[in-house]
């Protein structure tokens, strides 16, 4: 499929944090997702887009609507409606497998719960008098990102249907007659303006990571972002092309990252400062403190190393804890973590 | 096609964390082996804020559930002996299951009625040409768990369905022609974060047992939760090992308490003691006695005693009680206002002050003619001076014209919906064609009527599958399904639809005394947060001075109208007819907007206006003016007194309120009642 040319996410300037936070859940995807809230105009919808180039590679079953991975086979397939496939796979035998990249799929502010967790496929139950499920956007998503601009602004059945399969990594179906399970691990990637409200405390807990991004106050990198932005416009393949370099340079990390993360270990005296400063800060539950602990190693194999430094635990709270600070009832969301980390320390 | 009853638990190829490595819980865990040991004890329901196991609990539970017996070969089989096979199209004929683990049925908040009770399976009924009946989830959970994660946001009808069953052990289908009674034993386990909205009083106390969980304050405990959920994550088979002995034992021990279960006895005695604890705690109807007395059973066989002991009963009672007694209702959905760093950041000295001298201030209400300096000495319109001896030093704020209010404590807020309003809000009812033709909401069920705007396709399809043979006879049709007009359903949608909330606050310097104006922004914050729950959009418009202005523009930001709010500040004349007009203007603009539109505008004020539009008395104007916009029906308004209740009553909010035809509280009166009070005002 010919696709338009993006803007290549390494040509982004400045917005570190956010950067690092979209490489880290590329790496991880069990961090949980990031939600990237900014004024309008920050590149958000630009970072996400043009992670295209640097996506990772998975193998799937070929054509498979749910994206299973080869072993993963099983519930899914019943009722399936590529029969083919589904009578292979009661036979035994290996389907077919294809290695392609993981896909982002949007989800847009309008859509229906019918399409976000699939439905009856209506066609065919008239024509053939049989149910079939009809897989939505969550079988699409399975295995890759999820991405929601505006997601403050989503439909609230459907920040319910994306909190239930967001925390089980299974999305199940129970509606019209149809009955199905498939499992549907996604990345969930949501950008908002927090001008325009924020998001239900469930679903703001549902994302791993938070990062608050804003327009840079430096001149030079100002005009850096519209010259470049500029240059792009012009001639999008030459620009794209002169990035290529950096974009496979970054993709070779990040490939290295996944390899090298089951071997980072972390120190029981960090784990202590990572439950401390949970416990200081007055985060919810438990989810804070796991998610703070895989980020730091996230990071730590990111840098190439096998031992978590304080330094990673302490980058890692600036991502994962700024959304996750017990506020009052709905007190903004706090964006300074180290001032408050301070305050929290000198109690 | 084989429909998927008779599959494995939704566990798939994913290890479950198992039940006995989760860190701490007790409580949680306890109510939930309880259960699983005596499935009518009526259900859990586990409150509690994000992340602490909640789900990994349940999911991990079912792991230690004796496998189902024989007889148990098929969820529906099993649950409905007078459904043969031949009727239940799940089963295709003559297949055996194999034995199967106990079954964790997950109800998905999306879940549409036929899927939950049960109904026609209309492609096995075209194949067959009899009726067919398809299991519902309610068959599927039997002998097993029915899990209902965010239960509190489970449309109240399914709710309603699921504890029946729950309750009862059965489960009733009448559909389509079609009664079916079946066993539904399950384990009921609901899950929710009561920062969502809370469950309504009646749902809430037929759960059996209620646990609330927190997260973990230890910090070695901490610490090694941590650890043990990354040596899950990496080596997820590897730590399964480690804790299969655990799992084993804990399993044995649950299938010994099962067995022990029906010859345990409770003594007389005991059942008095019971009796004892549920009246002193002031609890309404038998169900908790009946509650306890199952739990304390199953919390002796758990214990290897067959008779039930004190402390068996004193170890459930709390799990029984907390959601049921009227003192002992959990505490309401905003979370207790924490020593929180931004408070820390303002000079406590000034709130200290606030405090300080609030003893001082005028006994009576009053208010001022300006703002100038010392404003809360304004002169008083009734004899009750400040005794000036008690007025300590000047303070440097006194000299500001404006001052600050901290947000004083918030609450839960009662029902603030006009009656008529509820039919619109419930999505049932008449009121609801408006918007099944804007197919928005969540689809929960269908029913019969209609012009087949937006047709149900399913319930048409399992209406017209019966008839078919019949049909098919002399038809040229070239579909499968052949449908008529009597066929059609419609889709009965449910959507919680937020209304437009206008707050019209008096922002006078009289709101200023006696700690009024704290208490005022406790109560719009407590207002507040119930507009959160219920998705509404807030606007907020401040009078003080010469004018009002509209200081929040409608919006869905609660959160910018709670920093507005903490921000907003207090000095000034009351210009009540102002702020009265223009929350009228700016309701106006609403309404044409959005016609279907039903506005709640609450007015927070002590009624004394005093600055008038034109050049007539203040309180004629806005009595006059009140009397006018009163006539236009479609705005509920609800008039918050914010007089203190002291010797001298003005009552002017109170014929403010009934010139606008508006319900009247004093700020106490938003309070929601006791369980009982709120149950018997809107159980219709």
């Amino acid at each position: 499929m010919k696709q338009q040319v993006k803007y290549p996410f390494t040509a982004i300037v400045g917005q570190e944090r956010m950067k690092t936070g979209l490489i880290l859940t590329l790496v991880n995807p069990t961090l949980g997702g990031i939600l990237i809230r900014g004024e309008k105009g920050t590149a958000k919808s630009t970072a996400v887009r043009g992670l295209a180039e640097i996506l990772p590679w998975i193998e799937v079953v070929r054509d498979c609507p749910f994206q299973l991975s080869p072993d993963e086979r099983g519930e899914a397939c019943e009722g399936c409606f590529r029969a083919t496939c589904r009578e292979s796979v009661e036979r035994g035998e290996t389907p077919e497998r294809v290695r392609r990249q993981i896909s982002v799929v949007e989800l847009p502010v309008g859509a229906t719960e019918d399409r976000v967790v699939g439905t009856l496929d209506l066609e065919y139950a008239l024509r053939e008098g049989e149910k079939l499920f009809e897989p939505g956007l969550l079988a699409a998503a399975h295995r890759g990102i999820l991405y929601v601009d505006e997601v403050n602004l989503l439909d609230d059945h459907v920040v319910d249907v994306l909190l239930d399969s967001a925390a089980m990594g299974v999305n199940t179906v129970e509606r019209e007659g149809v009955s199905h399970t498939h499992p549907a691990r996604f990345t969930l990637v949501g950008t908002m303006n927090p001008e325009e409200g924020e998001l239900r405390p469930q679903l703001l807990d549902r994302f791993g990571l938070c990062v608050t991004v804003r327009g840079s106050l430096d001149l030079e990198e100002r005009v850096e972002v519209v010259e470049r932005r500029v240059a792009f416009d012009e001639h999008p393949k030459e620009f794209a092309a002169r990035w290529q370099k950096e974009s496979e340079q970054l993709s070779q990390r990040m490939e290295s990252a996944i390899a090298l993360y089951p071997r980072v270990t972390v120190s029981r005296k960090l784990i202590m400062d990572i439950s401390a400063t949970c416990l200081d800060l007055g985060v919810d539950g438990h989810r804070g403190d796991i998610i703070m602990m895989k980020t730091a190693k996230t990071l730590a194999a990111y840098q190439g190393r096998t031992e978590v430094t304080h330094e990673d635990v302490e980058e890692a709270a600036e991502l994962v804890l700024p959304h996750r600070v017990r506020r009052q009832p709905m007190q903004e969301i706090l964006e300074d973590m180290r001032s408050l980390r301070r305050q929290a320390a000198a109690r | 096609m084989k429909s998927q009853v008779c599959t494995a638990p939704p566990s798939g190829p994913a290890r479950v964390y198992p039940f006995s490595a989760i860190v701490g819980q007790e409580l949680m865990k306890l109510a939930l082996i309880l259960n699983a040991i005596e499935p009518r004890t009526g259900g859990v329901l586990i409150r509690g804020e994000k992340g602490t196991a909640k789900s990994t609990a349940v999911r991990g539970l079912a792991a230690l559930l004796p496998p189902l017996s024989d007889q148990h070969r098929c969820g529906c089989v099993a649950a409905a002996p007078e459904l043969d096979s031949s009727r239940c199209g799940a089963v295709p004929l003559g297949w055996t299951a194999p034995r199967r683990s106990a079954p964790v049925v997950t109800l998905p908040l999306n879940a549409t009625e036929d899927m939950v009770l049960g109904g026609l399976d209309f492609s096995a009924t075209l194949r067959r040409g009899k009726p067919v009946f398809q299991p519902g989830l309610l068959a599927r959970a039997h002998g097993g768990i029915l899990y209902v994660d965010e239960v509190n946001l489970l449309d109240d009808h399914l709710v309603d369905i699921i504890l029946d069953a729950a309750a009862s052990g059965v489960n009733v289908v009448e559909r389509e022609g079609t009664t079916l009674r079946h066993d539904a034993r399950f384990t009921l386990v609901g899950t929710m974060n009561p920062e969502e909205g809370d469950l309504r009083p009646q749902l809430l106390e037929r759960f059996g047992l209620c646990v609330e969980v927190g997260s973990e304050q230890d910090m070695e405990m901490r610490v090694e939760l941590v650890e043990r959920r990354c040596g899950f994550e990496l080596d997820s088979a590897g730590f399964c090992h480690r804790f299969e002995h655990d799992e084993a034992e804990l399993s044995s021990r649950l299938a010994r308490a099962r067995e022990v279960l029906p010859s345990v006895r409770m003594e007389r005695r005991m059942r008095s003691i019971i009796g004892e604890l549920t009246r002193s705690r002031n609890v309404a109807g038998h169900r908790a006695d009946l509650v306890i007395e199952r739990a304390a059973s199953a919390h002796a066989a758990w214990n290897g005693r067959r008779v039930v002991a004190i402390e068996d009963v004193l170890a459930v009672a709390e799990m029984a009680l907390i959601h049921r007694g009227r003192d002992a209702l959990p505490p309401p959905p905003p979370p207790p206002p924490q020593p929180e760093p931004e408070q820390e950041e303002q000079n406590p000295e000034q709130q200290q002050q606030d405090e300080a001298q609030q003893p001082e201030e005028l006994d009576a209400p009053h208010e001022e003619s300006s703002a100038p300096p010392g404003e809360q000495q304004g002169p008083p319109p009734e004899p009750s001076a400040p005794n000036p001896a008690s007025v300590p030093p000047q303070r440097p704020e006194r000299q500001t014209p404006d001052q600050q209010f901290e947000v004083g404590p918030t609450f839960a807020v009662k029902k603030l919906v006009p009656p008529d309003d509820r039919l619109l809000r419930r999505g049932s009812g008449r009121r609801s064609r408006t918007r099944t033709s804007q197919k928005q909401g969540r689809y929960v069920r269908s029913r019969l009527e209609g012009d087949g705007r937006d047709l149900a396709l399913d319930a048409t399809l399992r209406a017209a599958a019966p008839h078919q043979a019949r049909r098919r006879e002399g038809s040229t049709a070239r579909t499968a399904v052949i449908i008529r007009r009597q066929d059609w359903r419609e889709k009965v949608r449910e959507k919680r639809v937020g209304c437009f909330i206008l707050f019209v606050v008096d922002a006078s310097g009289s709101m200023g005394a006696r700690g009024r104006m704290a208490a005022s922004k406790g109560a719009i914050l407590s207002l507040l947060l119930d507009a959160y729950q219920k998705r509404d959009r807030v606007g907020m418009i401040a009078f003080r001075r010469n004018d009002a202005s509209v200081i929040l523009p409608p919006t869905s930001s609660i959160e910018l109208a709670a920093k507005l709010l903490k921000d907003l500040a207090v000095g000034g004349r009351t210009p009540l007819s102002a702020g009265l007009s223009r929350a009228y203007e700016l309701l106006r603009v609403q309404l044409r907007r959005d016609p279907n539109l039903r506005p709640l505008a609450i007015v927070i004020t002590d009624g004394k206006s005093n600055v008038s539009l034109g050049s007539g008395s203040p309180m004629d104007e806005t009595l006059r003016l009140a009397g006018r916009i009163g006539d236009d029906r479609r705005i509920h308004w609800i008039v918050v007194d914010t007089e203190e209740p002291g010797v001298v009553h003005f009552e002017l909010a109170q014929r403010l309120a009934g010139a606008l035809g508006a319900e009247y509280f004093r700020i106490d009166g938003l309070r929601a009642a006791d369980l009982v009070n709120v149950v018997k005002g809107h159980s219709s």
